[in-house]
């Protein structure tokens, strides 16, 4: 059994507008979507800016209220709060943010900021929890000085280090990473993935990462979902996602990872242009009339993408 | 379970407990309370604004102690209008009673109920602000209603009525009745600050650390507007000495036989005593003037300690 299971989320906003300020109109945030995350797996959800997986990430750690749909944990639908606090649910759910800056409270040590979940959920005595702070610290990296310093004196790369140990502060199984490298430069920005990785090898927690960046996701994942307009237009394995992409949003972003070979470049830029033309061109055919993402099509076991059937066999000859 | 996983990924354990807090301290950031010492000796004015403060109040407090209310404001037509420095060391008023008296009595009476009204309509206000401010929506559209209800009354009129109602009132119900209309100014800013802090990110990984609500609104997010509420708490505190003064002086303050700095100016309003009987008034205005200078001058300090951009004791 999986660890999570999302069913059919539905995220919608309202817009209020007119005299009588009246809901008018909804953004589809999300627009049911489901996936599974395994236990000790590391879960990539992929799209562009506004495409909704930041608000699924949320909706999974219960930050967001779904409109419909369920979030399976044990067996119980935690879309419900009662069911959340009966669980201790965010004991084991946790999420670490993208803007490292204010998500660390800035009237607080460093101490308090880590201790926060620890007091909530686990009734340990004073120097125990100390102690346990000064592992964490030194899992990450980072030195006992940092004990009563405040988030303001720590670097960019320092500071997401210190959303890591708190998020794992309470040995989560889940942890949501909502783009927690995007706002680091390259260097630190491996040295945190590579905290997070030897994290999850130690712990075993699986978490669900959130990012733009198709480079950062492939050292990172094992399964990934492409999300677009609310929707997901392709789920697979790596191996699926990067060697086999079928829809064009796929194609369109694996497209747009940088590379540094200067001998490679006309071929890439060529590539880039031609896949952009096929998106222009037969965008009608990959979305519906009205701009929608089709429903998931199974390819293979692990393979799933959003594709008329007729599609489908075309691409599979 | 997790303590001996963590036991095993980690070299440190408890024997370098005591060591590890040891460094952490000596690394430690200064204390806020030494950080605003810091700034107070970074700006002379101000510390000299907090020494008159802190020991005008003091003295207040402790001389009025002594002295019996009732034969201070005993009549006594024989000394009316004693000059300074005659048989009195500050001379008297209209009805024979020393001034020097009537200005400790009515100090102590008028800071009094500036301080008891600042506590309790900022402590309501400020209460009221965080709660409209994060729950939103519902919540604070009735809040904000209710406010601007409040705002549309006429509060002077209002106070007068109900002083003029209520039979037996003193100071304690001054500052009650007070402090019902004084909190609406601090709740609106409260609030709006409140609004946009609510959804920053640290609100968001305190409610998936399990922290409740109620501690959310007062541990996390107050602390970060103090700066605020210190400032509008200090400026309100110098408003509010006016407002007891000023109903005092239109004669619907405190009772008559109660001195305080506003019964003392309001022996100006008629152009003999203007004239002639300047001492009467006349420093009672000036101390009114000095208090709410000195409070200014110490609310900008506390400002600038909570806000590390504008310090100037940091070297």
């Amino acid at each position: 059994m999986s660890l999570i299971e999302v069913k059919d989320l539905e995220v919608h906003y309202p817009i209020r507008s007119g005299f009588w300020n009246r809901v008018t109109d909804e953004v589809l945030a999300v627009d049911g979507i489901s996936l599974n995350i395994e236990a000790g797996e590391t879960y990539g959800l992929v799209g562009e800016s506004g495409s909704g997986k930041s608000t699924t990430g949320k909706s999974i750690v219960g930050l967001e209220k779904p409109t419909k749909g369920q979030i399976l944990y044990k067996g119980k639908d935690i879309t419900k709060p009662s069911n959340r606090r009966e669980l201790d649910y965010n004991q084991d759910v946790q999420m670490i943010f993208q803007d490292s800056l204010s998500s660390l409270n800035p009237r607080k040590r460093i101490e308090d900021i880590i201790a926060e979940p620890i007091r909530n959920f686990e009734h340990l005595d004073k120097n125990q929890e100390k102690l346990r702070v000064l592992q964490l610290l030194d899992i990450v990296g980072l030195d006992a000085d940092a004990l009563y310093k405040y988030p303001h004196q720590f670097s960019g790369g320092q500071r997401q280090r210190i959303g890591v140990a708190r998020a794992v502060a309470t040995n989560p199984k889940l942890i949501v990473a909502d783009e927690p490298v995007s706002a680091l430069d390259l260097s630190v920005q491996a040295q945190v993935l590579n905290f997070m990785k030897r994290i999850q090898r130690d712990f075993g927690i699986s978490y669900l990462f959130i990012s733009h960046d198709l480079g950062v996701v492939r050292h990172m994942c094992d399964n990934i979902a492409i999300m677009h307009r609310g929707r997901l237009v392709e789920i697979g394995t790596r191996d699926d996602i990067y060697n086999h992409p079928m829809h064009i949003y796929t194609k369109r972003l694996l497209s747009a990872i940088p590379e540094t070979s200067v001998e490679g470049r006309a071929e890439a830029r060529a590539h880039r242009e031609a896949v952009e033309q096929e998106f222009q061109e037969n965008q009608s055919r990959y979305y519906d009339k009205d701009g929608k993402v089709l429903p998931l099509v199974d390819v293979s076991a692990t393979h799933k993408v959003a594709l008329p059937e007729d599609e489908i066999e075309e691409e599979d000859k | 379970m997790s303590q001996n996983q963590l036991n095993r990924q980690s070299s440190i354990s408890e024997e370098d407990l005591a060591r590890l807090s040891k460094e952490a301290e000596q690394e430690a950031t200064p204390s806020s309370l030494r950080i605003v010492w810091n700034e107070f000796k970074a700006d002379r004015p101000a510390l000299f604004a907090l020494v008159i403060m802190v020991v005008f109040i003091l003295f207040v407090m402790i001389a009025s102690l002594f002295i019996n209310q009732g034969q201070a404001m005993a009549t006594n037509i024989m000394d009316s209008y004693d000059k300074p420095f005659t048989q009195f060391f500050l001379g008297t008023d209209q009805g024979g009673r020393s001034i020097a008296k009537q200005l400790i009595l009515g100090s102590r009476n008028s800071i009094g109920i500036a301080i008891g009204l600042t506590i309790i309509s900022s402590t309501f206000g400020i209460c009221y602000g965080l709660i409209a401010g994060y729950f939103g929506g519902i919540v604070d559209n009735v809040m904000m209603r209710i406010y601007d209800f409040m705002l549309m009354l006429p509060i002077t009129l209002f106070i007068i009525v109900l002083v003029t109602i209520i039979p037996n009132y003193n100071v304690v119900t001054l500052t009650l009745i007070l402090s019902s209309f004084y909190w609406m100014g601090t709740s609106r800013l409260i609030r709006a600050r409140t609004l946009s802090e609510s959804k920053k990110d640290y609100v968001a990984a305190s409610k998936t650390s399990g922290t409740s609500t109620f501690k959310i609104i007062f541990r996390e997010i107050m602390p970060n507007i103090s700066s605020l509420i210190i400032v509008d708490t200090m400026l309100s505190f110098a408003e509010n000495i006016g407002v007891e003064t000023g109903l005092s002086y239109l004669g619907f303050g405190l009772p008559t036989n109660t001195p305080s700095l506003g019964t003392m100016i309001a022996n100006a309003n008629d152009p003999s005593s203007i004239t002639e009987y300047w001492w009467t008034w006349l420093l009672a205005a000036v101390e009114i003037i000095i208090l709410t200078l000195s409070i200014s001058y110490i609310g900008q300090v506390i400002r600038r300690a909570t806000d590390a951009s504008q310090r100037l004791g940091d070297d």
